[in-house]
């Protein structure tokens, strides 16, 4: 339940990567699932000066996109026919794929790794297989803001710090990329803004780089420690009490 | 198999088994005089002959109407289980089957005989009781499968009152519900394929978004599709369709539910071939039980669908694992 999102992230424009951070059960998933239409709000959420509850769920398709924690994709559809999914918002009822469509799909996968995959099962794919195949049909669906919970969990570091790099190259190509994060080294690197959310509330806004010590203890009630490589990149360890 | 390859080999039986079913029955007909008569402008002479009432008014119209009524469920299976995230998910389990049955058996229990509109209107009222009670719940998935189940079992409780209060009725209500195609007639026929063409028209138009909430509610939100207006609409076209099917012709299980499995482990979940293939499966697998049903004496053709389809379906579970869709 988030109570006060008074002071939220309001005024976050294009071309901006925004990571979430908070313990487990802080809202960020409920912030991210009300930016995405799914839930009603009291007062008031504006996307492009228009109130979001206004939008019909069809445009909203083409402008917002979520990519959701979970998804019940235990599906035999070929991760072809998943990444193609994406193209509803853009396509009429009766159509089927058009070639821009099919470019569309073939560029999403080329950019998410998935292209060796393309024709395999969507219900045989490991999770972070599929979660990538997931991110790449969100390419596909190519909203102007993108909603990301937990992008890159069930990753290994490699494709962790790619899902980054591409969520990066996104807000660069005049997205807004919205996520919420867990490893708060990943998010203090790559976000250009991180909302600090704790029980339903806003505790802070600080830029990327602007993390320090008092709001990482404040925010998930242990200390934290911070090393600095030789090349000048900050990484934070909680200590364990 | 390509999906174009499935099709195709679901045609060859589809046309098979209706050459069986017009080639054979109690009269002997000759081959060339069936084809001969199924001509559409026969002479006024030769339509009054017996052979052309056999092939023209009984033969024809069964076959038609067993095909149409397969469709209508195989569509309504593949529907109702991808709307519904659930594989146990068929016209049945919803509750259209137990109240076309307590309509019927109402109507037939006041010896009024507007039977096939009662059992009709049995069949959606049953439908909007389980929409609305599942509306009132929460308008979950679950919920929708929770208050099939409960009206069901209400109207079921309902059919069996009537059948112990009805004294001599009872064996009219008993043979209702048993179901089967030896009563089709044009019209029956009729109404029944047109029925299964618009719900399968329907749910075609909107296969891809029936792909797109089977991932979940946030996917299918996520890419534009108001699952609540989708799931309105396509739950009232092939509650509508299995209806229809339901009223002409009894309680026939387990098509709805077997076919849209059976076809999903050939050609996957993908909604827009595997609602062409249920069609065509549902209608061969109909038309086909129709003839065995025939060939055993007139049995109702539900035992058979569920006698044969059963163990079938068993071995198939067991054969290879089924991914839940």
């Amino acid at each position: 339940m988030l109570k006060d999102m008074s002071s939220g992230p309001e005024g976050l424009s294009q071309g901006r990567l925004v990571a979430l951070i908070g313990p487990n059960g802080s809202g960020k998933t409920t912030l991210l699932r009300t930016l995405c239409g799914l839930l009603r709000y009291d007062g008031s959420v504006t996307l492009y000066g228009r109130e979001l509850g206004t939008y019909r769920r069809r445009e909203l398709g083409r402008i917002v996109g979520m990519l959701p924690q979970t998804s019940g994709a235990d599906i035999a559809y070929s991760v072809h026919d998943l990444i193609g999914l994406g193209r509803i918002p853009h396509g009429g009822l009766v159509s089927g794929r058009s070639e821009d469509d099919e470019a569309a799909v073939l560029n999403a996968a080329r950019v998410m790794g998935v292209e060796p995959l393309l024709f395999r099962q969507a219900s045989k794919l490991s999770g972070g297989e599929m979660r990538r195949v997931l991110m790449a049909m969100l390419l596909a669906q190519d909203p102007a803001v993108f909603l990301l919970d937990e992008p890159s969990s069930a990753s290994d570091i490699k494709h962790a710090v790619r899902m980054f790099s591409i969520m990066k190259d996104l807000s660069s190509s005049g997205k807004l990329v919205v996520s919420a994060v867990h490893d708060i080294n990943l998010a203090a690197r790559f976000a250009d803004a991180l909302v600090v959310i704790k029980e339903g509330r806003i505790l802070d806004i600080v830029p990327g780089g602007g993390l320090d010590e008092d709001i990482l203890s404040r925010l998930y009630d242990v200390s934290f420690e911070l090393f600095m490589s030789s090349g000048g990149e900050k990484a934070w360890h909680a200590i364990a009490e | 198999m390509s999906i174009l390859a499935i099709e195709a080999a679901l045609l060859l039986v589809i046309v098979c088994v209706s050459l069986w079913r017009m080639l054979s029955g109690d009269v002997d007909i000759p081959p060339h005089r069936v084809i001969s008569l199924l001509y559409p402008f026969l002479p006024l002479d030769s339509e009054a002959s017996l052979d052309a009432i056999v092939v023209r008014s009984v033969r024809l119209p069964r076959l038609l109407s067993a095909l149409g009524a397969g469709a209508s469920l195989g569509v309504a299976g593949v529907v109702l289980q991808g709307l519904l995230l659930n594989p146990m998910a068929e016209p049945y389990t919803l509750g259209i089957a137990s109240g076309a049955a307590f309509g019927g058996a109402l109507v037939i229990s006041s010896s009024v005989m507007a039977v096939v509109p009662a059992a009709f209107i049995g069949a959606l009222a049953a439908m909007a009781a389980v929409y609305a009670i599942a509306e009132r719940a929460g308008g979950g998935r679950v919920h929708i499968i929770l208050a099939g189940v409960i009206v069901s079992a209400f109207l079921s409780a309902g059919v069996t009152f009537l059948k112990a209060v009805a004294d001599e009725r009872i064996g009219a209500i008993v043979l209702w519900l048993m179901g089967g195609f030896s009563g089709s007639s044009p019209l029956s026929a009729f109404a029944v394929w047109l029925a299964a063409a618009f719900s399968f028209f329907v749910s075609w138009l909107y296969g891809r978004h029936l792909d797109a909430v089977s991932l979940g509610e946030e996917a299918g939100a996520s890419l534009g599709v108001d699952e609540r207006n989708l799931r309105i609409l396509l739950l009232s076209a092939v509650s509508m369709s299995s209806a229809v099917a339901v009223s002409f012709f009894g309680i026939i299980g387990f098509v709805g539910l077997v076919v849209p499995h059976v076809m999903r482990m050939l050609t996957g979940s993908t909604h827009r071939p595997l609602l062409c293939c249920s069609f065509l499966g549902g209608a061969a697998l109909m038309a086909a039980a129709d003839g065995a049903a025939q060939l055993c004496g007139e049995l109702p053709v539900g035992v058979i669908t569920a006698m044969i389809g059963a163990p079938f379906f068993c071995w198939l579970l067991a054969r290879r694992r089924m991914s839940n869709f």
